[in-house]
């Protein structure tokens, strides 16, 4: 990487001649009706932005100095203490590691059975039309009726699962309860939920890749699996890039089938989850959650200007 | 790209920093004072004029949306210049406190009247988002001596009353009186938790079910129903403000726990509500709240027996928690709206009320004057609720007055319980963390 520097005063070239000035532009009438009609188009728009996004951003950092019981009208200002706290908590790590391990086997479980799924549907037979229907609808049902109706498939009790287990003579595992297959139960339900989205975007990508090189290609003696690896791969990385930022994003904040399957958390709690239950959920530290919220922005922030900088260059657009 | 930071640029940034700092500063909380518990000053409502309309927030507990319609209904027509707004401000406790207090910080919305359980009014009072009532049962006559005793005591402190009873409970001890007469047990409640151990493996052998008992949820109230099997083991999750969950008796009691569930196998978790695998004939027996009461006889195919908590190799007696919810009053509402809600909540609390959400739900009637001739004669099994009182105990601090600290308990329960983790040291980290949450979020504001 190079990184372009300030020229150093002293090489700073000299005044330049008036024909080097460059040409101040004129505010004329079609240019000040064009800011005006941008005004009219952006402004309603930017104030909604800055009132109801960027303004709960300044005061959620301003909350996370704060030493805050929520419901309190007063609190005590604490600099970054919320922060120190967090860090050196026994509850950091744990956090982390189960935001780390969510994000990533529900994004990789999502994607590759996405784009394993595309390539059925992908291919010419009967019923695709159907089966596209059925994998993508997971994806638009509420997160918390699924969360519901998939808590009585696990129920060890009197779920379908531990019916069907204990037809073959085994026991149903305690998904509820254990906090390890809590955490597993959320996993799979949360990738069945939205691995129809993957599949379509791939499908769409799979659909546009161009017949004419993929045609070249098997007429070089290329078999399907060759094909697949060194073409439709490298060529489909736009789309992967585009689900692999959407996918990301959506799972660090994923929230409403964890506070539906295990409200208390217990081996679930992911930092968006942590941030609720510290506020909301128990404790009221309205102060600490914020910090919390803070730590899963910055860490949103640099997943994304990481992905746009770095990953983007292994992208074939064309 | 290189940018100088010249004057402009400077003005510019210094600009929208305090643009930012202002825009953060507008709401929130003040950050002049230090956090106390809410003043005891004497309130005064002499001469003040009920306001018109007042919210009353409820989760509706035991399913009594109905019955505390009809109560608003006929304190409509008692009282024509108050109206009372039911509003559904969450599904459980927990959802309305989150409502309740998310409200607060937003100072507007409030509502007159509040339901709280037993583990969220002292936060309410250690925030000051409540009145102590003392004026308004002065002022509006509101007969305190005739409340049962131990339910009303429950809301004291630093000798205020801050809130009333509502939808007051205990645990009971349930079981299918089915399974106990294949077994050839007696049709009670076992005195003691041995006794059970006794029993146990022949309802196991003979009911079919796939366990003699089930421990409640532990996402739900684990630290509530579990201070029944510590207390008679002679231990406790705290006395008075001292942890005392890593006694060798509260271990030896958990340790019991465990070994019904992995020594001897009789014994299992409920995964969501504990009632509603009773009814459902996993288990012989479990316990759970007098709420789910009407609920249990309603849905259960076979005949249900109730009775006391079980004793313990320390407590030849029963031992029993009280629990549930009471009434309160907000601190950020006009004084007008405090005497209507100060109204409202005479009404509610009256004795015939009092039966008629009795009736409705399974909750204990608060009321000692409550007439409860036609709701026992319906269900009788109200009575071993009521009669229980006489062996009930105050909870422990670390359980009603720690926030977060069931959340604690009900995650040291779970490894104990679901992953056979080891006793002893569960107890001493649960330790830990219930004094790290007494010296951050409670010392500090009892002063």
């Amino acid at each position: 990487m190079t990184r372009q520097l300030a020229p150093h005063p002293s090489t700073k070239p000299t005044k330049p001649g008036p024909a080097a000035t460059p040409r101040r532009r004129r505010w004329t009438q079609r240019t000040r009706r064009d800011f005006f009609v941008f005004l009219a188009l952006a402004l309603p728009n930017l104030v909604l932005i800055a009132v109801f996004t960027y303004r709960p951003l300044i005061s959620n950092i301003y909350y996370s100095t704060l030493d805050w019981t929520l419901g309190s009208p007063s609190a005590t200002v604490v600099g970054i203490n919320n922060y120190v706290t967090f860090f050196t908590s026994d509850d950091a790590s744990k956090v982390l590691g189960t935001t780390a391990i969510f994000t990533v086997v529900t994004v990789g479980g999502s994607m590759i059975l996405g784009l394993l799924i595309a390539l059925a549907l992908n291919a010419k037979v009967r019923g695709t039309t159907f089966a596209r229907s059925a994998v993508f609808a997971p994806y638009v049902l509420s997160g918390v009726g699924v969360g519901l109706v998939w808590l009585f498939i696990f129920d060890p009790g009197y779920g379908v699962l531990a019916w069907l287990l204990r037809g073959i003579g085994q026991q149903s595992p305690q998904w509820i309860n254990d906090p390890q297959l809590s955490l597993v139960m959320v996993i799979l339900v949360y990738v069945w939920k939205n691995l129809g989205y993957c599949a379509v975007v791939y499908l769409a990508g799979l659909q546009s890749l161009p017949q004419d090189v993929m045609e070249a290609a098997s007429l070089d003696g290329a078999n399907g699996f060759r094909r697949f690896i060194t073409m439709s791969l490298p060529l489909l990385s736009p789309t992967t890039f585009f689900l692999l930022i959407t996918s990301l994003l959506s799972s660090l904040q994923a929230f409403d089938l964890i506070r539906i399957m295990t409200p208390l958390g217990t081996g679930t709690s992911t930092l968006i989850y942590e941030a609720y239950l510290q506020a909301f959920g128990a404790f009221n530290r309205a102060g600490y959650s914020a910090a919390i919220s803070v730590i899963l922005f910055a860490i949103l922030l640099v997943i994304t200007v990481f992905q746009l900088r770095f990953v983007e260059r292994k992208v074939h657009y064309s | 790209m290189t940018q100088h930071l010249d004057r402009r640029h400077f003005l510019g940034l210094a600009g929208v920093t305090a643009s930012a700092a202002a825009l953060a500063a507008c709401g929130g909380p003040s950050t002049s004072g230090t956090p106390v518990a809410s003043e005891a000053a004497e309130l005064d409502f002499s001469g003040v004029k009920p306001a018109a309309k007042i919210d009353f927030w409820s989760n509706h507990p035991g399913k009594s949306q109905d019955v505390e319609k009809a109560i608003i209904e006929k304190f409509h027509a008692k009282f024509p210049d108050i109206r009372v707004n039911l509003v559904t401000a969450g599904a459980n406790y927990e959802e309305i406190a989150q409502k309740f207090q998310t409200s607060q910080a937003a100072k507007s919305g409030l509502p007159g009247v509040v339901v709280l359980s037993d583990v969220w009014w002292f936060r309410y009072f250690t925030n000051g988002s409540i009145i102590p009532v003392d004026a308004l049962v002065k002022q509006l006559d509101i007969k305190l001596d005739d409340f049962r005793k131990s339910l009303v005591d429950d809301y004291k402190y630093n000798d205020k009353q801050w809130a009333l009873p509502y939808g007051r409970s205990t645990p009971l001890f349930y079981y299918n009186k089915d399974h106990f007469q294949a077994a050839g047990l007696p049709d009670r409640a076992p005195k003691t938790w041995q006794e059970f151990g006794e029993w146990a493996p022949k309802l196991k052998a003979s009911s079919g079910a796939q366990y003699a008992y089930i421990y409640p949820a532990l996402a739900g109230y684990a630290g509530w129903t579990l201070q029944n099997n510590l207390w008679g083991w002679g231990g406790s999750w705290s006395k008075e403000w001292e942890i005392t969950c890593d006694s060798p008796e509260a271990i030896e009691a958990l340790q019991w726990a465990q070994d019904s569930i992995y020594k001897n196998g009789w014994a299992g978790v409920s995964s969501k509500e504990a009632a509603d695998d009773f009814s459902a004939g996993l288990t012989s027996s479990t316990i759970s709240s007098t709420g789910s009461l009407l609920g249990v006889l309603k849905s259960a195919p076979f005949n249900v027996g109730v009775g006391f908590l079980p004793g313990g190799p320390k407590a030849e007696t029963n031992v029993c928690p009280t629990g549930g919810a009471g009434l309160g009053i907000p601190s950020g509402i006009t004084k007008e709206e405090q005497l209507a809600a100060g109204t409202f909540l005479k009404f509610m609390t009256e004795p015939e009320n009092s039966a008629a959400f009795s009736a409705a739900t399974g909750y204990m009637p608060t009321r000692e004057s409550a007439d409860m001739e036609a709701v026992l004669a319906q269900t009788p099994q109200i009575q071993t609720a009521v009669d229980q009182l006489a062996v009930t105990r105050v909870q422990d601090n670390a359980r009603v007055f720690l926030p977060g600290a069931d959340q604690e308990l009900a995650k040291a329960a779970a490894a104990i319980l679901t992953q056979q983790a080891d006793v002893k040291a569960t107890m001493t980290s649960l330790k830990k963390t219930l004094e790290g949450i007494y010296e951050k979020d409670v010392k500090p504001k009892l002063g």
